[in-house]
């Protein structure tokens, strides 16, 4: 449901509420959570644009491809990069994360600002939300917030330091929404499910065969990882208001580099294993075994039966 | 429901006359141990009375649903209605905005007995799958037996809690996000705890800890495990010996297997809660009244002090 994640970041956060957080996870076997990223990013941008968002910016923080691809995509994608400077700013933290090119002379533009030291938090944060007051005043107009990927931040800081920004940041006055991207196979399962805890959607992207744990790739198998290369499941978990979780699948197909969701059948038995007791009764009988019923030869209903056929026998 | 005799060993501790009259807000359990309402009539009721002076009850999260936070508001709603003084750590940076979002106390249970319908006011109300077999008479058999003060209130999640119960009532607020360790946590729980050390005296007024997500990501040492044990068991053993309880509440997923269970081990009484599936049909028949549910409360555990025999019927 690319369509509800897109709605649920335009509309953006209630009075007195935490904004929106999504999180977009993937692993090895189907790595199209960038293309997904880019996807929702693009729909925000076009959203802000034409004012239908409650959002009136986005602040972008990169930190796996430098702020011009950025411009380049959403130029490629149609959306008006003229006034960019207007509604979207990008904290680069791609060319020199750790301040290593000293005296080199980065790019700068109206719309990209260096981050030298990624390692602080606290400035990252504390930067993050004046790039967005400088977008839309100190007022009560709210900007968007989109991480490139989490797992690049968790290499140069700590889990709960990277969770404290994300949770300042989602409950700030000024956020109206707030997502980000993570590879799962990077991380360790805690990792993962402290920043799913942090989350409203948790977007997952999988591959549409499941292979085992453990199993390596071999001769037979190499046909079916092409076709699976450019498709994938996408796997939408909601955290609603009334506290229930609702859930939702989609197959998600990456071709040049648009990306494209289709509904797919939704196989709700996989969902509630947890819940639902597994009962082993079956009080009907299906037809086979009515038939081998009729069949059964009791033992003392038929004897005056068998005793005849033995005489004619 | 005929009425319920506690079986009485020949080592039950002995309750002196002179404090059958307690404070509002206290009630009399077995073997000498006192009640203090968890602000949920129905919780009240599985557990056998409430939560008992000197229990550490833990909430295990379910990281999906914030159904912990109603828990938590009941609590700590219930305990300002009763003028008992209160401890909250949080791990967001301004504890008090919770503080805003409590609930205010409905009408008294007296009023409501008289009115004999099914649906009640919107409190949290916890039906728990037989009560479509009782009918009416048990209910009110149960309402016409309480005490005239009341000891439990039903709390309304949609009015926040009046003023008068905020201003002037000692609440304490704790953030836990930017404390380097826990021994400033620690040492809050310990100076709150010193005004309601235990003594052969009766009970004047009980204290209430309230402490939110413990090992939520933004924690600063949310990976030093060890650490939060043993703040837990220290909590532990400064509750048992103090007219306090303490209500902890976390996120057991994001804690190894084995900490996990040695969290859940160090709770006198371990409830946790889960949240349901949207939509789901499979679920909507086989549990009655899905459509009001927004969730499940398991009761893993329940406080048994000064005794080893459970007194109480216990329910799922």
């Amino acid at each position: 449901m690319a369509d509800s994640i897109c709605r649920a970041l335009r509309d953006g956060a209630l009075e007195g509420e935490h904004a929106p957080a999504l999180t977009i996870k993937d692993n090895i076997a189907s790595p199209f959570g960038f293309d997904v990223f880019s996807h929702v990013l693009s729909q925000l941008s076009s959203n802000i644009l034409a004012g239908k968002s409650q959002s009136r910016g986005l602040v972008l923080v990169a930190f796996r491809r430098s702020p011009s691809f950025y411009v380049d995509f959403l130029k490629r994608k149609g959306v008006d990069i003229s006034s960019s400077h207007k509604w979207i700013q990008i904290l680069d933290c791609y060319s020199d994360p750790l301040g290593w090119k000293d005296g080199f002379s980065l790019e700068t533009s109206n719309v990209a600002s260096s981050c030298k030291n990624v390692k602080d938090v606290h400035k990252l944060l504390s930067t993050i939300i004046e790039l967005g007051q400088g977008l839309v005043g100190q007022g009560k107009v709210r900007f968007s917030a989109a991480i490139d990927s989490v797992s690049e931040m968790v290499r140069h800081a700590s889990v709960s330091s990277v969770s404290g920004l994300l949770s300042n940041l989602r409950s700030h006055d000024q956020v109206s929404s707030i997502f980000w991207l993570l590879h799962s196979d990077l991380h360790e399962d805690r990792v993962t499910a402290a920043f799913e805890y942090l989350s409203t959607m948790v977007a997952s992207v999988e591959p549409l065969n499941q292979f085992g744990n453990g199993q390596r790739s071999n001769m037979n198998t190499f046909p079916l990882l092409e076709q699976s290369f450019a498709k994938g499941k996408f796997h939408v978990r909601f955290k609603r208001r009334n506290g229930r979780v609702r859930v939702a699948c989609e197959e998600v197909r990456v071709e040049q580099s648009d990306v494209n969701f289709t509904s797919v059948s939704s196989d709700n038995g996989m969902i509630n294993e947890g819940l639902i007791p597994k009962v082993q009764f079956n009080l009907q009988l299906s037809e086979k075994e009515r038939i081998d019923r009729a069949n059964v030869v009791l033992p003392f209903e038929h004897q005056g039966q068998m005793l005849a056929k033995l005489w004619t026998d | 429901m005929a009425a319920f005799r506690p079986r009485i060993g020949s080592f039950s501790r002995n309750v002196s006359a002179s404090s059958s009259s307690l404070t509002p807000g206290l009630k009399h359990g077995p073997n000498g141990t006192t009640f203090i309402s968890s602000g949920v009539p129905d919780l009240d009721k599985i557990l056998g009375g409430g939560f008992s002076l000197g229990s550490l009850v833990m909430v295990i999260e379910d990281a999906e649903a914030p159904h912990h936070l109603l828990l938590l508001r009941n609590f700590m709603s219930q305990g300002l209605v009763h003028n008992q003084p209160l401890l909250y750590a949080s791990p967001s940076k301004d504890p008090r905005g919770f503080l805003g979002t409590l609930p205010s106390a409905g009408s008294s249970k007296d009023e409501k007995s008289s009115k004999r319908d099914s649906d009640e006011e919107k409190g949290l109300r916890i039906a728990w799958q037989y009560k479509k077999y009782f009918d009416e008479n048990h209910q009110s058999l149960d309402s016409n037996r309480d005490s005239k003060k009341e000891f439990c209130n039903d709390f309304d999640l949609r009015k926040p809690l009046e003023r008068q119960f905020l201003i002037g009532k000692q609440i304490d607020c704790v953030s836990t996000q930017d404390s380097q360790n826990l021994v400033a946590l620690h040492d809050r729980c310990a100076a709150f705890l010193s005004q309601f050390s235990r003594n052969e005296s009766s009970v004047s007024v009980a204290g209430r800890i309230a402490i939110q997500s413990l090992c939520a990501p933004q924690f600063v040492h949310s990976d030093m495990e060890w650490d939060m044990l043993s703040f837990l068991r220290s909590l532990k053993g400064m509750v048992r010996s103090s007219n306090a309880v303490a209500l902890v509440t976390f996120p057991s997923t994001l804690l190894s297997l084995s900490t996990s269970k040695r969290w859940q081990h160090m709770a006198d009484t371990l409830l946790s809660v889960k949240a349901i599936p949207d939509e789901d049909k499979d679920l909507a028949k086989l549990l009655t009244g899905y459509q009001d549910m927004i969730g499940l409360l398991n009761v893993h555990k329940v406080a048994r002090i000064n005794t080893q025999v459970q007194q109480n019927k216990c329910y799922k």
